[in-house]
């Protein structure tokens, strides 16, 4: 590769590419595939340090445009998270918005107050910041990039906002959550090449794929080709929020639910096999999902049916005899950029494939809540 | 021929029986795409049908009635700098004026079949839509 002659497709060109020339022919010809995927990525927020003042102050309490970022830390090292509110909950500006304001250069006010210690006297401070004055702003998330998504449709007579969107009474809409055949990890559906240590597109530069993403579950039905037929892994993620771009990052809000932060994620995939070409061919009439009725205030919903992603595509569905139209939470226009992005990116030698450090285990399980005892716990 | 309006009227105009005079003086069959009237005045969304000549001296007795009279175009704007082309406003909208091109995979925002109904205005994430009436 390093000699410039690899052989770059996107995920679209590549199962183009399969469906001319068969499988055999593209393990042999194609070296990497490029995904990508952007939507709205919960469980994602970015730590800063933001230098000493001085008299220093120890930060307890702090606010980034009047957004409560979390201190226990040390003195000057915050995390905001996407979805955290200021206290009169208005949602059209949360976490992701200062994100989004940080990587379109803009200064944010930063207040923090404090007790006060020998070592550090200040107790409170008002000033602002900016990507330019801050030491790190790194964006770092949790769960991003989930493989494969639930679709959300509502049966109740009332609207409901959820964070799938605005759903229409008496089954008026179904939403779903995922970019399909272009989405990484529905490429690697055994997470052979993504792993500890795979450098990734994120936000528009370059970043790592640092653990298992929460909530990962492996274990989930999947079809014969083994694309889970529910939402199984997902990728905490890293990278260097000062190199981002406000096109792949952008500050969500979805209506009486809060905000999220709108991300682009995209994972080449070296083809080194057969068997890998054949996973990468995968296309969205052969990756399904479960269809869920949110009007089902429990974790337990029931799937309404299975459906795959080229039905969901079309623009309308069948539930339970009505054509119910479909919207997508998950650009397909900004999937197909991040893919070409990264394409021209290796292609350039700017964007070096990194083999995992470390795969994931297969064997995490997705446990839920109880209300238990002390002794329940243990 | 068809055209589609905005009409802002004040209190007094709202005890005109405008509707009734466009259908029963210049012949236009009306359909009433949305009304919102209060005790400062009023929002109504018209499809107005019929004769070319009809339809502009239908629009000429509005103005006079000192109704105000705006394009549909003018209802709902979309800003294309904040637009993700995610499409969560595809499915709600009810006249599919928003729709997704899978050829380009952006959202097309067809401007001629937008009712300004403004169902799409709170379901866009990244607040891309603005109802102007």
């Amino acid at each position: 590769m390093a000699d410039g002659n690899a052989v770059v497709m996107t995920a679209e060109e590549f199962k183009q590419f399969v469906k001319a020339n068969g499988i055999k022919k593209a393990a042999k010809d194609v070296d990497i595939v490029t995904t990508g995927t952007f939507g709205a990525m919960c469980s994602s927020g970015a730590y800063f340090n933001f230098g000493h003042a001085d008299p220093p102050i120890k930060m307890q309490r702090i606010w980034l445009d009047g957004i409560p970022a979390y201190g226990g830390l040390a003195a000057v090292d915050a995390y905001l998270g996407a979805t955290e509110l200021d206290e009169s909950n208005n949602m059209l500006h949360g976490g992701a918005h200062v994100i989004e304001d940080l990587v379109r250069g803009k200064a944010v006010r930063l207040r923090a107050t404090a007790y006060g210690t020998d070592c550090y006297p200040r107790k409170e401070i008002d000033t602002y910041v900016s990507l330019k004055t801050v030491n790190q702003a790194v964006l770092m998330n949790v769960r991003n990039c989930y493989q494969n998504y639930a679709v959300a449709t509502n049966s109740s007579s009332k609207t409901l906002y959820t964070y799938m969107g605005k759903l229409l009474p008496e089954l008026g809409n179904a939403t779903y959550s995922s970019a399909g055949e272009l989405s990484p990890l529905l490429n690697d559906p055994y997470y052979r090449t993504i792993g500890i240590g795979t450098r990734i597109f994120l936000g528009g530069a370059q970043g790592f794929v640092i653990w298992e993403g929460t909530q990962f579950n492996p274990g989930v039905p999947r079809t014969e080709t083994g694309v889970p037929k529910r939402p199984a892994g997902s990728l905490a993620v890293i990278g260097d929020l000062k190199q981002m771009s406000s096109e792949f990052v952008r500050g969500l809000t979805f209506t009486k639910y809060g905000t999220s932060l709108g991300l682009g994620i995209g994972i080449p995939i070296p083809i080194l096999d057969e068997e890998l070409a054949k996973s990468c061919a995968v296309t969205n009439d052969k990756i399904v999902t479960a269809i869920f009725d949110y009007s089902q205030p429990t974790r337990a919903r029931t799937v309404v049916r299975e459906v795959s992603y080229s039905e969901l595509r079309s623009g309308e569905i069948a539930i339970k005899g009505r054509q119910v139209p479909t919207s997508s939470l998950s650009s397909l226009y900004k999937a197909r950029q991040i893919s070409e992005s990264l394409k021209s990116q290796i292609l350039k030698d700017r964007f070096s494939i990194e083999n995992p450090v470390q795969n994931f285990s297969m064997d995490r399980v997705f446990k839920p809540l109880d209300v238990r005892t002390e002794k329940e716990a243990m | 021929m068809k055209t589609k309006v905005v009409l802002n009227f004040s209190p007094e105009a709202a005890n005109t029986p405008i509707t009734n005079n466009l259908i029963a003086k210049y012949r236009l069959l009306v359909n009433i795409l949305r009304a919102e009237i209060d005790e400062i005045g009023g929002k109504m969304v018209l499809e107005l049908s019929g004769k070319a000549d009809d339809i502009r001296k239908g629009l000429d007795y509005l103005k006079a009635s000192g109704v105000g009279v705006r394009p549909i175009k003018e209802g709902v704007r979309r800003d294309d700098e904040i637009c993700t082309h995610c499409g969560v406003c595809v499915s709600i909208c009810p006249t599919k004026a928003l729709s997704l091109d899978t050829k380009t995979g952006k959202i097309t925002f067809t401007e001629e079949k937008c009712v300004a109904c403004g169902v799409c205005i709170d379901a866009c994430p990244p607040r891309a839509m603005e109802i102007l009436i």
